[in-house]
């Protein structure tokens, strides 16, 4: 298996980077705490010109996510390249195009009351993202069927994390007539959307890692910066060995995943667990080497960590994942 | 990125295999590497290591005279996976095709050099003497002393833990040649014959019963200054060479065991019935997981390392396969339940098998650098934090 970037794999990576270092800085993200609308120019300036991402290999959509994750850009980039896209291009392709070329936006309405992504055939639909702001709201139905609609009254979910605002809507009665969908592909594009999570988890828990080591290099108690006491070396040391193997495990994953290798569920499973698991380390680890002033609300350490925690209960918690892949490799 | 090789690097693979399937002797098959040792080398582990080195297979990256046939990198990651994946053994002792040949061809002597081909094809039997018993991770505090006597050096002093000096025919050695001279500075290396007089080796038993390392005392013995090994009081270089060389082809095996060790447990889960059991499941998913996660860190690492650039992810991989293999063992000692630790009798078949590589396992955060000094390393090598 070779983890050898292409020169266009690195430019995309590079270019990424800075751009969303350069118009994603976290005084917007806090703008958008109050007003959802202050991200509009991040996207039409910017991120939809880059939708076109997820009709291309996983690999790819993956780097990008690591970096808009590295700013946890709020938006509707995740929902519409991560979820939407792909579900769309198997039940309307006029309207695939249109989110590829970056003229609509969409989310996927499909965990149920219980908030686990598999079929539902509740009324309600949760922790749908971004439903109030997207032009699309595909609705997962039993069958498995996708009825795919505008505007839909959403009720927003308050959660820990304001820089992905997740809703609850009820499932339309009598609206357009749902789309049959493969149960095979609904699988396959929840697999692409988890491995996406996770790539996005990688990039938050890289802020999270940098910033503790730079933070820890620079603070000085006891006449010495505090990065030179073995206790936080050892501690960061850790945090790093997890953020390395599980930045690995989602390349592989999204790898396996655009080969159509048959590991590639297990690796899925493996990517989102062990990025959950990173992202989670690196949160709580990087609080206790900042001390006081990452608990404060000024500093940004909070909004990487909230982004943290709130990714890693959706689309499937480690504990989730670790039992899916039980199954796989079990029974 | 990609999940497959090249057509010509497959092809070598290829040949690799078709190599083992003719050649490789059921011994060298065996699992776990599990071999007591004693005090002879088997004749099948003399025979097997030379066979590879004829056929270049010993060292692919070598040329032929070295046992190898200038393999790329890529292609020397196939050939550890085969291995690795069918579980065979290169040879029964790593000194001297993994530290010593290295380090001759690098710091030695012309005439040295010409030793690096039999240590390599296993003619030659090494022992590493390195560690004292004052001188273990801070190895630099070492005090066996080689004082100058015109055409030799008079060596007295102590090693501990030195693997196969009983089996050896010559101790690549650590001494001190000037100890007025910081601690670094006044080491140098000598290649020395173990039959030369005043040298008595006393072999250690380990906690898992075994014995291939031992103590091993140097009472005034003699040794010709040509057995000097590079410059006067620079031995330290050695010692970070031969280290590094040792940690750059670990974890393709440290991988390829947790793998093995993964399906076993799954097997043993389902043989002791409680491959239902909630808590078990999820343990074996958490060490699957893990033992994936750092299988692409390898490669990811490899990656790197074949375009040129330093790998600091495989910095990870000694501390985190040692680790873990000490997790995935006592998994297996827990499914045995309470017979796992009765080691013999009428109880059990197969006795203490799980116990007796989790004893294996402890070892491997010690030998070869323990995994504080991997985290130190790591600390400021890799994250660049200030030295404590
Ligand atoms: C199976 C086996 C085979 C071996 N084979 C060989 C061989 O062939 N040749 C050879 O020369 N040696 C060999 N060794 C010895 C091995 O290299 C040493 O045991 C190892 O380097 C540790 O040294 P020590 O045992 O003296 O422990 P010490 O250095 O005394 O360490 C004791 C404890 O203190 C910790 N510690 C020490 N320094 C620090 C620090 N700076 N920060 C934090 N913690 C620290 C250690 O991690 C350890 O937990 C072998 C050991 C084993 C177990």
């Amino acid at each position: 298996m070779d983890f050898t970037l292409t020169d266009e794999q690195e430019l995309l990576q590079q270019t990424a980077r800075a751009l969303l270092e350069n118009e994603c800085p976290s005084t917007l993200v806090r703008a958008h705490m109050q007003d959802p609308s202050a991200v509009d120019p991040l996207w039409d300036k910017h991120l939809r010109d880059w939708v076109a991402l997820a009709d291309g290999e996983l690999v790819d959509l993956c780097l990008f996510l690591t970096e808009t994750g590295a700013v946890i850009a709020p938006g509707p980039y995740f929902a519409t390249a991560a979820l939407f896209a792909p579900l769309i291009k198997k039940v309307d392709r006029r309207l695939h195009d249109a989110v590829i070329a970056g003229e609509a936006t969409g989310t996927v309405a499909m965990a149920g009351p219980e908030g686990e992504w598999t079929i539902s055939s509740a009324s309600k639909r949760t922790f749908v993202p971004e439903a109030d702001r997207v032009d699309y709201v595909a609705v997962v139905l039993p069958g498995p069927r996708v009825l795919v609609t505008g505007g839909l009254p959403a009720r927003q979910m308050e959660t820990i994390d304001t820089t992905r605002r997740v809703f609850e809507i009820e499932v339309p009665r009598d609206a357009a007539t749902p789309v049959e969908i493969d149960e095979a592909d609904l699988t396959d594009l929840l697999e692409r959307a988890t491995v996406a999570l996770a790539a996005e988890l990688i990039g938050t828990a890289r802020w999270l890692l940098d910033s503790t080591v730079a933070y820890t290099k620079e603070r000085i108690q006891f006449d010495r910066p505090v990065g030179s006491f073995q206790g936080l070396q050892w501690k960061m040391v850790d945090m790093a060995l997890d953020y390395e193997r599980a930045a690995a495990a989602v390349s592989y994953a999204a790898m396996a995943i655009d080969a159509a290798d048959p590991e590639r569920h297990r690796a899925a499973h493996v990517a989102k667990a062990a990025a959950g698991r990173a992202a989670l380390h690196c949160a709580r680890g990087g609080l206790q080497c900042h001390g006081g002033i990452g608990y404060t609300w000024e500093h940004d350490l909070h909004l990487y960590l909230r982004r943290a925690y709130a990714s890693e209960y959706l689309l499937g918690s480690v504990d989730w994942h670790l039992d899916r892949l039980a199954e796989l490799l079990i029974d | 990125m990609k999940l497959s090789w090249s057509e010509e690097d497959e092809a070598f693979r290829a040949e690799l295999r078709q190599f083992l399937d003719a050649h490789a002797p059921p011994e060298a098959r065996r699992r776990n590497r599990d071999y007591d040792l004693g005090d002879a080398l088997p004749e099948w582990g003399r025979h097997w290591q030379a066979t590879l080195f004829d056929n270049g297979w010993m060292i692919p990256a070598y040329p032929p005279e070295l046992g190898g046939r200038n393999a790329t990198p890529v292609q020397t990651l196939l050939y550890l996976e085969e291995l690795n994946r069918q579980q065979i053994i290169r040879s029964l002792h790593f000194g001297g095709y993994a530290i010593v040949g290295p380090s001759l061809l690098e710091f030695g002597s012309e005439q040295q050099r010409e030793l690096a081909a039999p240590s390599i094809r296993g003619d030659i039997v090494w022992c590493v003497g390195m560690s004292e018993p004052n001188a273990g991770s801070d190895l630099a505090g070492l005090q066996t002393r080689a004082v100058d006597d015109g055409d030799t050096f008079v060596v007295s002093g102590q090693k501990v833990w030195t693997s196969y000096a009983m089996i050896a025919d010559r101790c690549f050695c650590y001494v001190r040649t000037d100890r007025d001279a910081p601690k670094h500075k006044g080491i140098s290396v000598l290649m020395i014959d173990m039959d030369t007089p005043g040298i008595d080796v006393r072999p250690l038993r380990h906690i898992s019963g075994k014995a291939d390392f031992a103590e091993v005392f140097f009472d005034e013995v003699v040794v010709p200054k040509e057995n000097l090994i590079g410059d006067l009081n620079g031995g330290w270089r050695i010692t970070m060479g031969s280290l590094a060389h040792e940690r750059g082809a670990l974890w393709v095996e440290g991988v390829a065991a947790s793998q093995q060790l993964v399906e076993e447990l799954i097997e043993l889960a389902r043989d002791r019935g409680v491959a239902a059991d909630a808590g078990v499941r999820r343990r074996l998913a958490a060490a699957y997981e893990r033992t994936q996660s750092l299988r692409a860190l390898g490669y990811k690492g490899f990656a790197g390392f074949a375009q040129g650039s330093s790998a600091p992810e495989h910095s990870y991989m000694k501390l985190a396969t040692s680790e873990f293999r000490k997790e995935l063992t006592q998994l297996g000692l827990d499914l045995e339940g309470p017979f796992g630790v009765v080691t013999g009798g009428e109880w059990g078949a197969d006795p203490a098998r799980w116990v007796n590589r989790h004893f294996i396992a402890l070892a491997g955060t010690i030998g070869g650098g323990t995994s504080e000094i991997q985290r130190n390393v790591i600390a400021s090598r890799v994250l660049g934090l200030p030295k404590g």
